[in-house]
């Protein structure tokens, strides 16, 4: 390497410090900290304070509603995210189908995505009333307990999730179906491929990479779901939509039991790291195949 | 949501919206004049921090201006947080750990007042009030106020758990409201059937998970004998009857007398569905009557309150209490004066201004007979036979825990995931294992 070279690296890494150092103060300090707090036990209100080690998280090992909540984390996240999956990627099809009325149909779309979590879960209260719920009046009077049933809580919540962020799906989709030249189309066209063929081998594959993110971001989002289960639920009935996190809420912040809930939170944590380098290492070889 | 502070309509909550912020407008006016003034022997601020006082109208800014003429160059600044009972403690546990003393007064959900005491955030306030001056205020709010023998807090705000009846269902089928509730699953049965109306229900109550669950849970335990907590501190020592409550309860589900969305209903959907006519009792709190007999209600003069019924061979009616209590920071910097502050809002005159300028229940038995106070609200007199026998959730510092522990297990009882022996038998064992580590 030239005296320059080595000059122009040295001058990089300086140039280098300050993010280095936002990311270090920002991210990593703050994990860090969970991670020492996560081997105390501390519950201020008792003036509790002392090194315990591992012991929380032998006591999760073999704690039932935390493999319950660690299930209902991964039953709705697998299940929203596939239905979120489809559905958006359908509706964009749909949309670049679309001849007229574009706009207000990407408006629309564009409606559920914008509204605050809090407001779309008083909706869908409502919506799932038992009594004057719209949903139990379209099913002709029905008094189906949507919110209060073990076996249909965490299904209602799942489509209250899949409504509420679908668009997202849809209309990073949509953005990058317009960026596909017409030229391609023609071309496939002039092959014979049918709409179906079309799809499969001309669309799809040419949205692998942009669905790769989108599902990355709404994977992670979904495993730490907490809103709708807190305002719609409250974790129940019989704690059957008692995510991770709101396990770890009702540890950290109404209990105040601040070594075990941040135990809880260091094992969220870990999950979402473990499922984003499962996304990225697929989006490298995507890469590497492309 | 805390069931001490229900939820009220959106349209009330927006007028008080407005009033408060015509009055974040002469406060601020006000501070604008202060700083004009000589700056050296500044007055002395007291923050008083309160959760949003909902109802037709809130007396609390006059009753501060009174406060501070009584006391010359002194200024209380009242500051609102949210009416939601977890954003509130949120806030208290988040400042008081973090030592700041942003606030001298506090309004606290009578839950938290042994909880805040254990944790060292309150200023014992026994140098300024005596046992004798908690003496005329409902005895269930003293226990909490007294927590391991000194005073804590003093009680502001109560509330308790009522039946809610339909009079002219009753009257028509010559029915007294009813003692038991084995009487009140009868009459049920006898005037759905009569009544024949499918959209009619039985009993409507709080099922959801969430503290509601909890107090609704612990007053059928109590009313069928049983406690959390034996004198030795041993959890649920009558397991049995415990189990025995929670069996009622999910009874009501499996027979129809309750509609099964009960495990998901809180104070205002159980409210509103009672509201519309359509149940014959609900379990509630003293909030609701004014809304029922409101303008335009569908249930206008036609409901009566009663006592929460007991058990056959139980014990008799068992009702829980809720409410708030005044609290000194205990890092204020004025101790005196804000425990003078507690003591006049806490005062006889201030609580009779609460209640027939608000909708608030005092805490002050005299005042349930006093007439003015009966004027507005006739039914106060049958509220305070009620409140009389109310008994507090159980005064520990642990309570929320011991609450958030119980409250999905007394949900698997209602919805059948658990049988009620072995829901029982978990919420003890956890309970245990959590009060063991606090030692």
């Amino acid at each position: 390497m030239t005296a320059r070279a080595r000059g122009a690296a040295r001058a990089g890494r300086v140039m280098l410090m300050p993010a280095l150092t936002a990311l270090l103060v920002l991210a990593a300090w703050p994990a860090l900290w969970v991670l020492w707090l996560s081997l105390q036990r501390r519950i201020p209100v008792f003036g509790i304070e002392r090194f315990v080690g591992p012991s929380h998280y032998v006591f999760l090992a073999g704690d039932p509603r935390f493999w319950n909540a660690l299930e209902v984390t991964l039953v709705f996240t697998f299940v929203s995210v596939a239905l979120e999956f489809l559905l958006g990627l359908a509706v964009a099809l749909a949309l670049q189908g679309q001849r007229r009325g574009r706009r207000l149909a990407v408006a629309l779309l564009l409606l559920p995505w914008a509204l605050p979590s809090v407001v779309t879960g008083r909706t869908f209260e409502w919506l799932y009333h038992p009594s004057a719920g719209l949903l139990n009046y379209v099913l002709g009077g029905q008094a189906i307990n949507w919110l209060g049933e073990p076996a249909l809580a965490l299904p209602a919540l799942i489509v209250a999730d899949v409504w509420r962020t679908m668009p997202f799906v849809a209309l990073l989709c949509y953005a990058r179906c317009l960026t596909i030249p017409v030229e391609i189309y023609e071309a496939a066209r002039v092959d014979g491929a049918g709409a179906l063929a079309t799809v499969r081998d001309v669309t799809l594959p040419l949205l692998r990479r942009v669905l790769l993110i989108a599902l990355l971001f709404r994977t992670l989002d979904a495993l730490r779901a907490f809103d709708l289960m807190f305002v719609l639920t409250g974790g129940g009935p019989a704690n059957t939509t008692e995510t991770l996190t709101v396990y770890a809420y009702r540890s950290l912040f109404q209990t105040l039991q601040l070594g075990f809930g941040a135990a809880i939170g260091v094992v969220v944590g870990a999950l979402v790291m473990l499922v984003a380098w499962a996304y990225l290492r697929a989006m490298a070889n995507e890469e590497a195949t492309a | 949501m805390s069931p001490s502070f229900p939820n009220v309509p959106a349209a009330q909550y927006f007028v008080v919206r407005l009033r408060r912020a015509a009055l974040l407008v002469v406060v601020a006016a006000l501070a604008a004049g202060c700083a004009g003034g000589p700056a050296e022997s500044g007055p002395v601020t007291l923050v008083f921090k309160h959760a949003k006082i909902l109802g037709p109208s809130d007396p609390v800014p006059g009753l501060l201006r009174e406060f501070e003429k009584r006391h010359p160059g002194v200024r209380v600044q009242a500051e609102s947080l949210s009416w939601n009972s977890d954003d509130q403690h949120q806030f208290f546990v988040i400042n008081l750990e973090g030592r700041g003393a942003a606030f001298d007064v506090m309004m606290l959900d009578v839950v938290w007042v042994a909880e805040f005491a254990r944790a060292g955030w309150l200023l014992d306030l026994s140098p300024w009030v005596s046992r004798a001056e908690l003496a005329p205020h409902f005895p269930s709010t003293i226990e909490p106020a007294t927590w391991n023998g000194r005073v804590w807090a003093m009680p502001w705000l109560m509330n308790v758990g009522v039946l809610y009846y339909r009079t002219d269902l009753l009257a028509k089928y010559r029915l007294a409201p009813p003692r038991t509730w084995e009487a009140l699953v009868d009459q049920v049965v006898r005037v759905r059937g009569a009544e024949r109306d499918p959209k009619l229900d039985g009993v409507v109550w709080q099922g959801r998970q969430y503290e509601g669950l909890t107090v609704n849970a612990l007053e059928a335990i109590w009313a069928n004998g049983a406690r959390v907590f034996g004198a030795d501190g041993a959890v649920f020592p009558e397991e049995e009857r415990a189990a025995g409550g929670l069996s009622f309860l999910r009874a009501l589900i499996v027979s129809g007398v309750s509609p099964s969305w009960v495990t998901a209903a809180d104070e205002e959907l159980s409210r509103r569905h009672f509201g519309d006519g359509r149940a014959i009792f609900l379990r509630n709190w003293p909030y609701a009557m004014a809304l029922f007999q409101a303008a335009g209600s569908p249930v206008r003069g036609r409901v009566g309150i009663a006592p929460l019924p007991g058990r056959v061979g139980g014990a008799a009616s068992a009702a829980s209490s809720g409410g708030a209590h005044l609290g000194v920071n205990r890092r204020t910097r004025h101790p005196a004066l804000a425990a003078e502050l507690v003591r006049f809002m806490a005062g006889a005159d201030a609580q009779k201004a609460m209640s027939v300028g608000g909708a608030l229940n005092p805490t002050r038995m005299a005042l349930y007979r006093d007439p003015d106070v009966v004027r507005v609200h006739p039914d106060f007199p049958v509220v305070h036979d009620l409140m009389l026998k109310a008994r507090p959730r159980p005064v520990t510092p642990a309570y929320l825990m011991l609450s958030t522990t119980l409250q999905p297990e007394f949900s698997a009882a209602l919805v059948g995931v658990k049988r009620p022996r072995q829901a029982i038998e978990h919420a003890r064992l956890r309970l245990s294992y959590l009060l063991e580590g606090l030692r």
